[in-house]
């Protein structure tokens, strides 16, 4: 109940603010200025509150639990992406004036079906990153007040589609910079509070993690997804009304929302296909899919898409528009890398302890929940259930600050690029992609936030990565190449993770590369877009269509003539 | 980027920007066009622009490609402690953020003194 509290009044909190941000802007005469009032410190703020979501939140930390200590080279990839948009695209970004990959696309390269390639391939990442949000505020909530998955994923939906058709068409940015320093306190504070309260002990055990083998105490379950588990040697468990429930040695399927509790002392069941925390090869800080026996190549994977995914995340591009001018969106890139690194010291804290602490959640199909699932493990009074509603609240500023920034930039593309449309179709799109979304994540309980939201990134670094790239720093790009790159990475990342969803069981390499296809899909795009480029003639405005991305804002015009440039 | 091509784009917010979107759809694209002086002056920015940004991204490339080479070819690193911790635990958990916080000063730094009125001229 207290958590419930906690995430409404999160809510209420963004709406004033953002009430507050929308009189404080009017009151200006010109909107202008104060859109280039926005600083740097607190534009990477916003950034990083758009960019901190329920997968870094709480999806990093369920993943240690789940796959291992190497889980932590997520949040590497996820920050290093800002240097990649500091070097590569920040600055000529902001100079091009354009506001959307899509807007990008039409500025540097005058050729509109590209602009609607890339609104397409907006909505793919939009639906990509969305689903995982809408799914986790799902879970979370079932877990602290136990209503059904879907009872979460509807009102999450609506929240967030019903705040964004209402008012969240402006000033937004002292929503999510505020919302910035929200996660980052309810996130530290508890990972402390719960290093300090947990005792020696298990401080030592988390250090030396010993493989989930035995249920230390009597251990309720709750299956949040369909389980199969392999039975070793028969178990007495009793069912939530205390009912005995004997399983026999053996396959047993349970039904997703059914709870069994595992008596103290008996041996863990296994589930078919992951290994229980703690076990051999999870101290390893490499990352190894489904146990295909090339760590090293899963880990560069990973690498691979989330450094050159970030800077072709539409709503993360959005907002460095906002800054005055190229200095400013560039300086909002490296504030963004420190902010971004002191988060990420902390999903390991909860990932360890989680480990510890709450390893049945891997029998359960929910180690996403092991971050608001740690405090009441470590106290039961009035402190477990406070610090439980805290990050709970976090969770929930995680996903909506995330989920209204996609939602908008999808929407965008939809009513913007796609079938150009007054406000009102706006709203509409806003309205019809949440319901859309909501659909979807009803059936992807059983996925890890930080894996979907890794697939997202994919298809961001294998299209838009080299557009953006290649569109800056190579005058000899086309509007065909930029196409037909475009064309191949989205089909081969997208149909590589359709294979991964609904094809047959692989194994080994063609596994990591079937599930984490950014090694081959990346040079396959960039590689298409310079080849098809070269085989065509880039027209005569295009290098200085380039050139002028580069072109620095004079700080004071010498001259006259440079008095206009100095307002872009 | 002067006088001869006048389309100014308004800086607001995004949100604004999409919400106000109808009315500026689809106006007429401009060749984008430079002054002599202006296309000198944004050829040097970018060639010296592009070999600092190749050398910062090299480095961190160096790092987070490295450190997973590491940690394969040296897989005691798991087994030494550090204050009761793992070394790869560390080296994976924590050294990866200063450095990449100080490369991105680095480059900031770097990147901007390429464009201040005295490099830029010269």
């Amino acid at each position: 109940m207290a958590a419930g509290l906690v995430a409404a009044s999160v809510v209420l909190i963004t709406l004033v603010i953002g009430i507050r941000g929308v009189a404080a802007m009017r009151s200006t005469s010109d909107f202008l200025v104060a859109s280039r009032r926005v600083t740097p410190l607190l534009n990477a703020a916003a950034v990083s509150g758009e960019y901190l979501s329920a997968a870094s939140f709480l999806g990093i930390a369920g993943l240690v639990v789940k796959d291992g200590v190497g889980a932590l080279w997520y949040p590497v990839g996820f920050a290093a992406g800002y240097i990649a948009m500091l070097v590569l695209v920040a600055a000529p970004m902001r100079r091009s004036g354009a506001l959307t990959v899509p807007d990008f696309a039409e500025a540097r390269l005058a050729s509109p079906r590209l602009r609607k390639l890339a609104a397409v391939v907006v909505l793919v990442i939009g639906g990509l990153y969305l689903v995982p949000q809408f799914r986790t505020a799902g879970l979370v909530l079932s877990v602290v007040s136990a209503t059904p998955y879907w009872v979460g994923v509807v009102l999450a939906g609506t929240a967030v589609a019903t705040t964004l058709a209402l008012g969240g068409m402006r000033a937004a940015t002292y929503v999510q910079a505020f919302q910035f320093c929200l996660k980052l306190v309810l996130f530290i504070v508890p990972a402390i509070w719960l290093v300090l309260t947990a005792g020696a002990e298990v401080r030592d055990a988390a250090v030396q993690p010993t493989e989930f083998t035995h249920f230390s105490q009597d251990t309720p379950v709750t299956f949040r997804v369909d389980v199969t588990l392999d039975v070793e040697q028969p178990i007495t468990a009793f069912t939530r009304e205390g009912e005995p429930t004997r399983l026999s040695e053996g396959t047993h399927r349970m039904a997703a929302d059914s709870t069994l509790v595992f008596p103290g002392g008996a041996r863990v069941p296994e589930v078919a296909g992951v290994s229980p925390p703690g076990s051999p090869g999870w101290e390893r800080p490499l990352l190894d899919f489904a146990g295909a026996g090339h760590p090293l190549l899963g880990t560069m994977a990973v690498l691979i898409a989330t450094m050159l995914g970030t800077m072709g995340l539409p709503h993360v591009i959005m907002r460095f528009h906002t800054s005055p001018d190229g200095r400013a969106a560039r300086r909002t890139a490296a504030i963004t890398v420190t902010l971004l690194s002191v988060f990420y010291l902390f999903p390991g804290v909860y990932g360890v302890l989680g480990s510890v602490l709450v390893p049945q959640l891997y029998l359960a199909g929910a180690t996403d929940t092991a971050v608001v699932a740690l405090p009441m493990q470590v106290d039961t009074g009035w402190q477990g259930t406070l610090f439980t509603a805290l990050l709970t609240g976090g969770a929930f500023a995680a996903f909506l600050a995330t989920s209204l920034g996609l939602l908008l930039a999808s929407a965008g593309a939809v009513a913007y690029d796609l079938a150009p449309a007054g406000l009102g179709r706006l709203r509409l799109a806003v309205v019809a992609l949440a319901t859309v979304v909501v659909c979807l994540a009803l059936f992807a309980a059983h996925l890890d936030a930080g894996v979907l939201v890794t697939w997202a990134f994919t298809v961001a670094a294998s299209t838009f990565s080299p557009m953006l790239v290649l569109g800056i720093w190579w005058p000899k790009l086309t509007a065909p190449g930029a196409i037909c790159g475009v064309l191949a990475g989205l089909l081969a990342s997208s149909g590589a993770i359709a294979v991964t969803l609904f094809g047959p069981h692989v194994s080994g390499w063609l596994a990591i590369l079937l599930a984490q296809p950014a090694p081959w899909t990346v040079p396959l795009a960039y590689l298409t877009m310079v080849l098809v480029s070269l085989r065509g003639r880039p027209p005569a405005w295009s290098m200085p269509a380039m050139l002028r991305l580069h072109l620095a804002e004079e700080p004071a015009p010498p001259a006259a003539r440079h008095r206009d440039r100095t307002a872009r | 980027m002067n006088k001869t091509a006048s389309k100014r784009v308004a800086v607001m917010s995004p949100q604004t920007r999409l919400a106000h979107s109808r009315r500026r759809l689809r106006g007429p694209w401009r060749t984008p066009r430079l002054d002599p002086g202006d296309a000198d002056r944004a050829q040097r920015a970018y060639r010296r622009q592009r070999s600092r940004g190749i050398t910062a991204l090299a480095a961190t490339a160096l790092l987070l490609f490295g450190l997973p080479v590491v940690f394969t070819m040296l897989p005691a690193l798991t087994e030494v402690r550090l204050l009761g911790v793992r070394v790869s635990w560390l080296l994976l958990a924590v050294l990866p953020y200063p450095i990449m916080v100080g490369l991105a000063w680095w480059q900031l730094r770097r990147a901007e003194a390429a464009e201040d009125p005295g490099e830029r001229d010269g």
